[in-house]
């Protein structure tokens, strides 16, 4: 397995957020965590990225334990984080996004052609090359934000909540988008979403979470039939 | 007129040191949030360090060099040993930088006393170009604070490491997910701000006499100059130092130099009411998750 956590307890303050929670992701796989709003998806993904450190558990990828480390060296280890609403430089300019992406990367010549590779990935980022984060819509700024995570050439992309916000025409797109992203980056995804339609349409397994613990989980499949995944979830959710 | 250009440039020459001064408060406020009034007395640190060398032999070009050092040994240490404790709550490392006043104030007064320090001026050549008298020391002054603030500025927009502090300003939790090592920025601009108020206090001695209370007024002025152009914004501390020194000059050259205290303070008051983020828009600090 690429990634295995264990038994993960994580809080804000005297507030316990994730409960016990176990997980596992191998390469290349598409796996999605759902659940209803406030499950504990969100701090789960900014557990994996360091935001959050875990009270209890432990967090192993590619065979070393990398529980409660910072930010700056998981992203270094290649555990990537899409932030939920996309948290663009809105100050900068797209390439400069872009670049800010593959801070960890010491070879130049492979980002200026990643660079390139973006912009044909999402032609739309060709176009705003040179403008500013903060003047790109919000469906232009979350392919930015993906674009920005792949900069890195990260093992694993976390991806949080990708839909929120958008029109159901770009959320076909994303969906495309991250159907490709396991052939053209090799990348493993793990993603937390409220849209059902999308993450069910995408993942070969799923997660789901209530009151902070996974309530159930399996191949896509199972989980769609499931009758509690209708109860807590699917209810009025399009897809 | 020649003594109107005489007087603006005497006010852009104090005006650099002042702006030394808000390129150091403003990068470090823009990535912390912590408002360091403690800069003036980094400032004066320099000139001490500044007029020891000097005293002691040391040529005037190495001495600044030195206080450069100096203080920017001092910045990181109090960086690691002090601030790095609030970064959470930005309001307690702004205490932290009160309490610092008063003791660098009274390190330095216990070591070498209250009283007025000096140096011989570094460059004594008057220009005299139709009628208008220069001194050389001034013009060197804004020279040197213009290379050192150009070098800052291109380093800040052009370089990967300029980008990555930029992110860090813009967003602290989201720049450490580029994999950026936002601590060792912050460390790097407690530094560089600390380096930049070394030269500062080398450049002041060169222009005036110094006590160890001369960090006050300056970290004021620098804070005004700072808000003026919008806390965190480094182009518009550049650009307000640059309006507050042709201000001030142009004030003295009309008479009101009685005033002159006044008018970065005036200004500031002025530039507020009408823009409350500064003249190029201002952060409210770091964001924070």
């Amino acid at each position: 397995m690429l990634l295995t956590i264990s038994d993960m307890t994580t809080g804000y303050g005297p507030t316990i957020v994730n409960r016990g929670v176990s997980l596992t992701l191998a390469a290349r796989e598409i796996v999605t965590v759902l659940g209803p709003n406030g499950a504990g998806k969100s701090t789960l993904l900014r557990t994996l990225a360091g935001l959050v450190k875990p009270r209890s558990g432990s967090v192993i990828f590619d065979g070393a334990d990398v529980t409660g480390q910072a930010p700056d060296v998981m992203a270094k280890r290649g555990i990537v984080l899409v932030p939920e609403g996309r948290r663009i430089f809105t100050d900068m300019t797209v390439e400069e996004n872009l670049r800010l992406g593959a801070y960890t990367r010491r070879d130049g010549e492979g980002v200026d052609a990643d660079v390139r590779t973006m912009e044909s990935f999402f032609p739309i980022l060709a176009v705003k090359r040179r403008e500013k984060g903060g003047s790109l819509s919000g469906g232009q700024q979350q392919m930015l934000a993906i674009a920005r995570g792949l900069m890195a050439r990260p093992r694993i992309l976390l991806l949080d909540e990708p839909s929120l916000g958008l029109s159901p025409l770009l959320v076909k797109e994303i969906q495309g988008i991250i159907l490709g992203i396991g052939d053209r980056f090799g990348a493993s995804v793990l993603l937390v979403e409220q849209n059902a339609g999308l993450a069910l349409s995408v993942a070969s397994r799923g997660y789901l979470m209530q009151n902070g613990r996974i309530a159930t989980s399996g191949p896509i499949e199972e989980l769609r039939d499931m009758s509690l995944m209708r109860e807590l979830y699917l209810g009025g959710v399009a897809g | 007129m020649d003594v109107l250009l005489q007087q603006i440039l005497n006010g852009l020459s104090i005006a650099s040191v002042i702006t030394l001064i808000a390129v150091g408060v403003t990068l470090i406020f823009g990535l912390t949030g912590i408002i360091n009034f403690a800069h003036g007395e980094f400032l004066m640190v320099g000139s001490i360090v500044t007029w020891l060398a000097v005293s002691n032999g040391v040529s005037f070009w190495l001495a600044i060099i030195l206080a450069m050092i100096v203080v920017a040994v001092m910045g990181f240490a109090l960086e690691r040993g002090l601030f790095r404790f609030t970064l959470e709550r930005p309001t307690n490392g702004f205490i932290v930088s009160l309490g610092l006043i008063i003791v660098l104030q009274h390190i330095v007064i216990l070591f070498w006393n209250a009283n007025q320090k000096s140096i011989p001026r570094p460059l004594n050549t008057v220009w005299e170009i139709g009628g208008v008298r220069i001194a050389s020391v001034r013009v060197m002054v804004i020279f040197i604070t213009a290379a050192v603030v150009a070098m800052t500025f291109v380093a800040i927009t052009r370089s990967r490491y300029g980008r990555a502090l930029r992110a860090s300003v813009e967003d602290r939790d989201t720049a450490a997910l580029m994999g950026i090592p936002v601590r060792r920025y912050i460390t790097g601009v407690f530094v560089l701000g600390s380096a930049l108020a070394g030269l500062g206090g080398g450049l002041l001695i060169a222009l005036f006499p110094i006590t160890p209370f001369t960090g006050g007024t300056m970290v004021m002025k620098g804070f005004a100059v700072a808000l003026i152009g919008g806390l965190g914004n480094l182009t518009g501390a550049v650009v307000a130092g640059l309006i507050l020194g042709i201000v001030e000059g142009l004030s003295a050259g009309y008479g009101f130099s009685g005033w002159t205290d006044a008018y970065s303070f005036g200004l500031m008051i002025l530039v507020l009411l009408f823009r409350p983020n500064g003249l190029f828009g201002g952060t409210s600090g770091p964001k924070m998750a």
